[in-house]
């Protein structure tokens, strides 16, 4: 298929918008949010994945620290039913104030290899997408348990990438204001300092994307395309 | 002799009462939806200003691109009610966003909208000066729009050229800068002529220049080049500076009024 927007994957760790995992930091989250609205204001299609059911889950849960085991997957995973609900209402408050609406997309490996279930899901993303909405996509972490025991949400975005046929990964750093941005095959990550610098490659970014080529499929991959 | 090659920019380094307009084209990409970095500088360069204790009011279109884009609407719609209610929407949302992003710098604003009566009853007349005078001497930056829910002019005719030059004659402002979607007046329509140079600096209006200003603007903004000179008109019998450039890069207020050479100086001389 044929599409003349360019399709964003918007990898994001939940730390990276909190105080150092302490509670959400309204200023970073709000940055965030910004970034990824003006990207879809500016015409892009753009699709979130995120973590964060768990550690916020995990904040709402601190009166019941003692019922907790934060090393049960169990409990975990119970934790993250609560904190998805959470993390969803944030993006969508968040979201608002910039006229942006957010859907909730809770992704199960077990659609690998159906080819019938893949189609189900990229026909969804698909059309919120041409809706104008912006998806957030997590491991629905409440049945699935590849996502927390890997303690790592990049497969999860390739993947999405993969599925909804994007042209480009860009994932938030640990630095604040700090972006990799992946093409579609390229050989090498661009990195940015600040938003602007976003802006100003992702405009350009058209010629380096290898139509039939892959993303690193993990970040070790990825760090050796850093230079 | 409309233009000149004497240079009076000196004059901007001393501006303290500002007037700064921004159309909807550099407020927006060219879908229509709010280009939020840009709208992000803006308020950044404002804000510095007023640090510096100058005095800053913005004038600002973008109300009706912005309810159309809160409502999904794709083409910003020819039917006059329907921009007008869509203004009514966006006008609430624009200040909302005016007033988060000024509020990181630590600034207050104010909405004021304003209607063509400003001009011809002298009781509105006074009262808009008083309150914009207050306004600013109470250290908040006045956002101004033409309320284009019970008034058509703009959306009819000017994309606010010429309410800013109004308010700026209003409360008798040193400057007015008017940022566009070129970078100043031209001989011709850049777009089209090749050998079309930008008039640096401009000491009277006649008939020759706006023929020069025919034509130019975007799908999502009404003002071209004659507004800007009707404008520019105002500003003249009022005796203030006024000066168009590109709003893509809106820090480049800081080298305007370093006196650099920068889009098209309005220079009225003094008799």
């Amino acid at each position: 298929m044929k599409r003349d927007k360019l399709r964003i994957v918007f990898r994001v760790e939940f730390i990276t918008l909190t105080d150092n995992g302490k509670d959400i930091n309204p200023r970073k989250f709000d940055r965030f949010v910004r970034v990824v609205s003006n990207l879809r204001n500016s015409g892009k299609d753009v699709i979130i994945v995120s973590s964060g059911a768990i550690a916020l889950g995990l904040l709402k849960c601190k009166d019941k620290n003692n019922m907790i085991d934060e090393n049960c997957l169990t409990d975990l995973q119970a934790v993250a039913a609560i904190g998805q609900a959470e993390l969803i209402r944030e993006y969508q408050k968040f979201f608002d104030e910039y006229n942006q609406i957010v859907a909730q997309v809770l992704y199960v490996s077990d659609i690998n290899g159906n080819q019938e279930r893949i189609e189900n899901a990229r026909n969804t993303f698909n059309t919120l997408l041409d809706m104008g909405i912006i998806p957030v996509v997590n491991e629905n972490d409440a049945v699935s348990t590849i996502d927390i025991e890997l303690n790592d949400n990049y497969p999860l975005a390739v993947r999405i990438a993969e599925i909804t046929n994007s042209d480009i990964i860009i994932i938030k750093s640990e630095n604040e204001n700090e972006y990799l941005i992946i093409a579609k095959g390229a050989k090498q990550v661009i990195v940015v300092k600040n938003e602007i610098e976003l802006y100003d490659k992702i405009k350009n970014i058209n010629k380096i994307i290898v139509p039939e080529g892959k993303f690193p499929a993990t970040l070790k991959e990825l760090e050796l395309l850093k230079n | 002799m409309e233009t000149t090659t004497l240079n009076y920019r000196e004059v901007l380094k001393n501006k303290e009462k500002i007037v700064v307009k921004i159309g909807t084209s550099s407020l927006t990409f060219e879908n229509g939806r709010l280009n939020f970095l840009r709208i992000e500088k803006i308020v950044n360069v404002l804000s510095t200003l007023r640090k510096q204790n100058k005095k800053v009011l913005l004038v600002t279109s973008g109300a009706i691109a912005v309810g159309a884009g809160r409502l999904g609407f794709v083409e910003k719609p020819k039917d006059l009610a329907k921009k007008q209610a869509l203004a009514a929407i966006g006008q609430a949302e624009l200040m909302k966003i005016y007033q988060k992003f000024f509020a990181e710098h630590g600034q207050s604003v104010a909405q004021v909208l304003l209607t063509k009566d400003v001009v011809t009853i002298p009781v509105r007349h006074q009262n808009a000066k008083k309150t914009l005078n207050k306004l600013l001497d109470l250290g908040i930056i006045p956002i101004i729009n033409e309320n284009d829910t019970i008034s058509t002019y703009e959306i009819v005719f000017g994309d606010n050229d010429t309410l800013s030059a109004i308010v700026a004659s209003l409360i008798d402002a040193d400057l007015l800068i008017m940022f566009s979607d070129i970078d100043g007046l031209y001989t011709g329509d850049p777009r089209f002529d090749k050998n079309a140079t930008l008039i640096k600096t401009v000491t009277k209006i006649d008939d020759n220049l706006i023929e020069k200003a025919n034509g130019a603007g975007t799908s999502f903004s009404t003002g071209g080049m004659i507004t800007k000179l009707a404008a520019a008109k105002i500003c003249f019998e009022a005796g203030i500076d006024m000066v168009i450039t590109n709003g893509k890069d809106p820090a480049i207020i800081f080298d305007i009024l370093e006196a650099k050479e920068i889009g098209t100086h309005f220079h009225p001389l003094k008799n």
